[in-house]
């Protein structure tokens, strides 16, 4: 099997997803029927998916990984190159194996938990989104197509946190994760346009080389914006309040997303940028810090919560926090293995949860003896740090001040400059004058229609006989005298005689 | 064959038909089909367009006022080329979108939207001043009467005739400026067949600095207001808010006040349009922050798309002031998704708006239970709007922002604010309006899109993600015309 064949793996999910979204967009008949048909499409993609990875495994591991694949190029506009190119070596095929499997796991568990739910197929579009879009981020050879796949995975996020879209509280997490998300978002994209800036091109595989030769400030600069996407996606502080509201979704969404695929995804970015990052010691220490009080805060976090799917995200993010300290630390590999297994056994975590919230009935963990005594603690502990109202006051409300005040000053100044039909235009008293003028040029205007109209009203033509008035009258006497004679036809002809021979 | 001859002719030709055909064929109808053809013959020009050459092609070209050298001097290049087909897309989600509405004198409202899509047909195509200034100017008029007679709410009349006041006063900075460029070409005395009118002509023509400088602050103000551009935009939002909806969104989706930068206003005084870069990047930053950050405390559904245009618009002006190929191409797919994403929005909106009755955000919310359909192509085309990959939106904004970073990174900075707030203002207000329980109880009796409007949105949202999937076959037609651009410009 040839390495091309990789395009396979996202392209299988992906046109599963569009042939079930047809079909339902076409009046597709529903009930179960319908449902298992979406489920059979949907799996057997994934599992021609894993198929076609496994084959990749097996000739790697004979053969070795030949590393950046090129296939051609997505579009070109300028300077500005995009090429579809898959990156196959140890990091990227082994998780991107993994996905496949979790993915088809996950499948086939919704199957039954969503059985005659109302957004089944939804549902199954969605995740079936969400796959293709792990995959890419995963397998893609350079940063564009990893972006691509990074965003695909954000929107099918939101889709899924807000999958029970009349509950107000589900559709705000939803916002609140794709926001949070979105800023992270904008790091990549600074962080793309860095590396078009210093090192050329946007193959993972270039990034190394380019890395060593470029300086260490530009290196730092560029890694900086995708550590800040990679926090935002994996949920570390201070972008973490997103994923505590994040478990809205049905379970096995929750599963995969927060519990073992998605949250990794900032993890694995991090390992993509092993050898621009070992150029910057300052940015390993920034991950390594936020990771440690990621750590802490989850653990922290876990220790409160009386919901089984709540402990164990607060779990993750201890797991996640931990593995940015590996990283920080410059044990690369040791990540990567903690990452995968880590995502491998919080997924059947995840999935087991609800048979085991039923199995046990009630009775959650108690709080720890010492965090029972103080209060201020644990009151601290409950409010998850105020992290999220803390975000809220820096970000999210000064955001609407500002918007209110700029719409103040279009109202107030803007609009009035260019004069808006305000208000006031409807209020009688202020109709005495047949034409008002507005903002600025219409001010400017009626302060000169009013000034020429005192101008013609006392200089030209005078109240009682001004000079022009007198003038005025004298001519029409004549005009009126001239008329009368051109009343009579004599001397009509003689004009006309006249203006012939002038003519000639 | 003279296709674009016969693409401007198929507007007025409907509106005969209108006439012509007896009451009981609705004018609906023929307007509906006069679009369709419309379509056509513009989807027959693009195939017959080289992509591979840069300049004018298609020319036709005949003596309309010889003494005056003005010509009926039509053509299309690889910038203007694209906007054919989704100006006629566009007429015909309005024409479509405006069936149920509209009830009274359908006949003329049918007629004025036909002259204002052949008028917008023409601004595309004409490449003698006069002539565009003539279709320009045209299409004015239809609006203020749409406005002014088919708008919702009370303040309809001020607002028609505010807008048609502005666009006015707009207009006249830029005959203004097309005067003065004549005056100037036919004092060098060129041979007599040059018309002074001619774009060709006065792109050939190197002019004085000082001429350049009144020039392009002219033609600026002018097409700035129509854009719209900071701080002349105020018309807008009033105008989205009380026009008839199906007709907003023709406002929203054909940009001819960014078109006529591109096509006149910085082609035309190169040297000073690349002084003024400060002033074309700092109008391109403010825009898509102050746009997206009045988005964001926006009561209504439709000032709050009006806004997050105007933030779109600073967005392609960005893209044009970097002066490199890829940010104008970008710039130039952002206006093509115009018609597509921000008109679609505004047709949906209409749909919206005529079972509901109101747009007014606190009397909405829970639309997406009983509307999936509207619901759905709300969200395609919204992510869209947001630049998710996937949708043509991604390759525009990526582009854009990419050369904005990298060689202004200030103002890519100030586009990147604005892009995560415009994100955060679509999101929550289409959690507003379209998540929830149901609050209206209008919401429990209406119905979904019906199969036309469905035919309408679906194809909408099937171009966006066909271009967004494979941007190659539109980027290409752009190409070689932005390369030339842009070397015109000394990027």
């Amino acid at each position: 099997m040839p390495f091309e064949l990789i395009a396979l793996a996202p392209l299988l999910p992906l046109l599963a997803t569009a042939l079930v979204a047809a079909w339902h967009i076409f009046g597709a008949p529903g009930g179960d029927a319908a449902e298992a048909r979406t489920v059979r499409l949907l799996s057997y993609a994934m599992l021609g998916s894993l198929a076609v990875l496994l084959a990749m495994d097996a000739r790697a591991l004979l053969y070795g990984a030949p590393g950046e694949i090129v296939l051609g190029t997505w579009f070109a506009a300028g300077g500005i190159q995009i090429p579809v190119s898959f990156m196959i070596d140890a990091l990227s095929l082994p998780f991107a194996t993994l996905i496949a499997v979790i993915g088809y796991i996950a499948l086939k568990f919704s199957a039954n938990y969503l059985h005659r739910e109302r957004g089944f197929h939804r549902f199954f579009i969605i995740n079936g989104l969400f796959l293709t879009g792990m995959l890419m981020l995963v397998l893609s050879g350079n940063i564009v197509l990893s972006f691509v796949g990074w965003e695909i995975v954000g929107v099918s996020s939101y889709l899924l946190i807000g999958y029970a879209f009349e509950r107000t509280v589900a559709t705000g997490s939803a916002v609140r994760a794709f926001v949070t998300n979105r800023i992270g978002d904008a790091g990549f994209i600074l962080a793309i346009a860095l590396t078009l800036h210093y090192f050329d091109s946007f193959a993972w595989s270039g990034l190394g080389a380019a890395a060593i030769s470029t300086g260490t400030v530009s290196v730092s600069l560029v890694a900086l914006g995708f550590v800040v996407a990679a926090l935002a996606k994996s949920a570390q502080v201070p972008f973490t309040p997103w994923i505590t509201r994040a478990l809205e979704g049905p379970t096995p969404s929750s599963a995969i997303f927060y519990g073992s695929l998605m949250v990794h995804a900032g993890v694995y970015l991090i390992l993509r940028l092993e050898p621009v990052l070992v150029q910057a010691p300052l940015l390993l220490v920034l991950i390594a810090v936020a990771g440690l009080v990621t750590a802490l805060y989850g653990w922290f976090g876990g220790l409160v919560q009386s919901d089984v799917k709540s402990a164990l995200l607060f779990g993750t993010l201890t797991q996640i926090g931990i593995m940015f300290v590996t990283i920080g630390f410059g044990a690369f590999d040791v990540a990567a293995w903690h990452m995968c297994l880590h995502a491998t056994f919080r997924a059947w975590q995840f999935l087991s949860a609800p048979s085991y919230m039923h199995a046990v009935k009630g009775a959650s963990v108690e709080v720890p003896p010492w965090l029972g005594r103080s209060q201020r603690w644990y009151t601290a502990i409950l409010e998850r740090f105020w992290l999220e109202r803390f975000g809220d006051a820096l970000l999210t409300l000064p955001m609407q001040d500002l918007g209110r005040d700029m719409r103040l000053f279009d109202e107030r100044i803007v609009s009035r400059m260019l004069g808006a039909p305000g208000d006031s235009e409807f209020s009688p008293h202020r109709q005495n004058r047949l034409v008002r003028g507005r903002g600025v040029a219409g001010a400017l205007l009626e302060w000169c229609a009013a000034n020429l109209y005192r101008l013609e009203q006392h200089l030209l033509m005078g109240t009682e006989g001004g000079p022009t008035r007198r003038t005025l009258r004298a001519l029409s006497e004549y005009l009126a005298v001239l008329e009368s004679m051109l009343e009579q036809p004599r001397y009509l002809i003689l004009l006309i005689l006249i203006i012939f021979i002038a003519g000639m | 064959m003279p296709l674009i001859s016969i693409l401007l002719l198929t507007m007025p030709l409907g509106v005969a038909l209108i006439w012509w055909l007896p009451r009981r064929v609705p004018a609906a109808f023929v307007a509906a089909v006069t679009c369709i053809s419309a379509f056509v013959v513009a989807i027959l020009i693009l195939s017959s367009f080289d992509a591979e050459m840069a300049g004018f092609q298609l020319i036709e070209e005949a003596a309309w006022l010889p003494g005056l050298n003005i010509n009926y001097l039509v053509g299309v290049d690889g910038i203007s080329v694209l906007f054919l087909p989704v100006t006629a897309l566009l007429s015909l989600g309005a024409v479509v979108m405006s069936y149920r509405n509209i009830t009274r004198f359908p006949r003329i409202y049918y007629s004025l939207l036909l002259v204002e899509c052949g008028a917008t047909l023409g601004v595309f195509c004409a490449l003698d001043t006069v002539m565009f200034f003539l279709f320009w100017e045209i299409s004015i008029i239809p609006i203020y009467f749409l406005v002014s007679l088919w708008g919702n709410g009370e303040r309809r009349r001020l607002v028609a005739k505010k807008y048609m006041l502005i666009m006015i006063a707009g207009g006249l900075p830029i005959l203004f400026g097309f005067l003065l460029l004549a005056q100037y070409v036919s004092s060098l005395g060129l041979s007599s067949l040059a018309s002074p009118f001619d774009l060709r002509v006065l792109l050939a023509t190197p002019l004085p600095e000082s001429l350049q400088l009144s020039v392009f602050l002219l033609l600026l103000v002018g097409f700035g207001v129509k854009a719209p551009i900071l701080p002349l935009h105020t018309w807008f939002p009033l105008v989205a808010a009380d026009g008839p909806a199906a007709i907003t969104a023709l406002l929203a989706g054909l940009k001819l006040g960014v078109y006529g930068l591109i096509r006149f206003a910085l082609p035309l005084a190169p040297d000073v349009a690349v002084d003024f870069q400060w002033l074309l990047l700092g109008l391109g930053s403010v825009a898509v922050v102050y746009g997206s950050l009045i988005a964001l405390v926006q009561g209504n559904l439709r000032t709050t798309l009006a806004y997050l245009g105007i933030s779109h618009v600073g967005l392609v002006l960005l893209g044009l002031a970097t002066f490199q190929t890829a940010g104008v191409q970008g710039a130039v797919l952002e206006l093509v998704n115009f018609p597509l994403v921000a008109g679609g929005l505004f047709l949906i909106t209409a749909a919206l708006r005529q079972r509901v009755g109101t747009t007014a955000l606190l009397s909405l919310g829970g639309a997406a239970k009983t509307l999936p359909w509207l619901a759905t192509s709300f969200l395609l085309l919204g992510l869209a709007s947001l630049g998710i990959p996937g949708t043509s939106g991604f390759p525009a904004e990526f582009l854009i922002l990419l050369t904005t970073l990298e060689t202004h990174t200030g103002s890519g900075i100030a586009a990147l604010f604005g892009v995560v707030v415009g994100a955060a203002c679509l999101l929550s207000v289409y959690r507003r309006s379209f998540f929830g329980p149901i609050h209206n109880p209008a919401f429990h009796e209406v119905d979904d899109l019906r199969p036309r409007e469905r035919a309408i949105a679906l194809l909408f949202v099937v171009i966006v993600l066909v271009v967004g999937i494979y941007p190659a076959v539109v980027l290409d037609v752009i190409s070689t015309t932005a390369a030339l651009w842009s070397q015109r410009m000394g990027g």
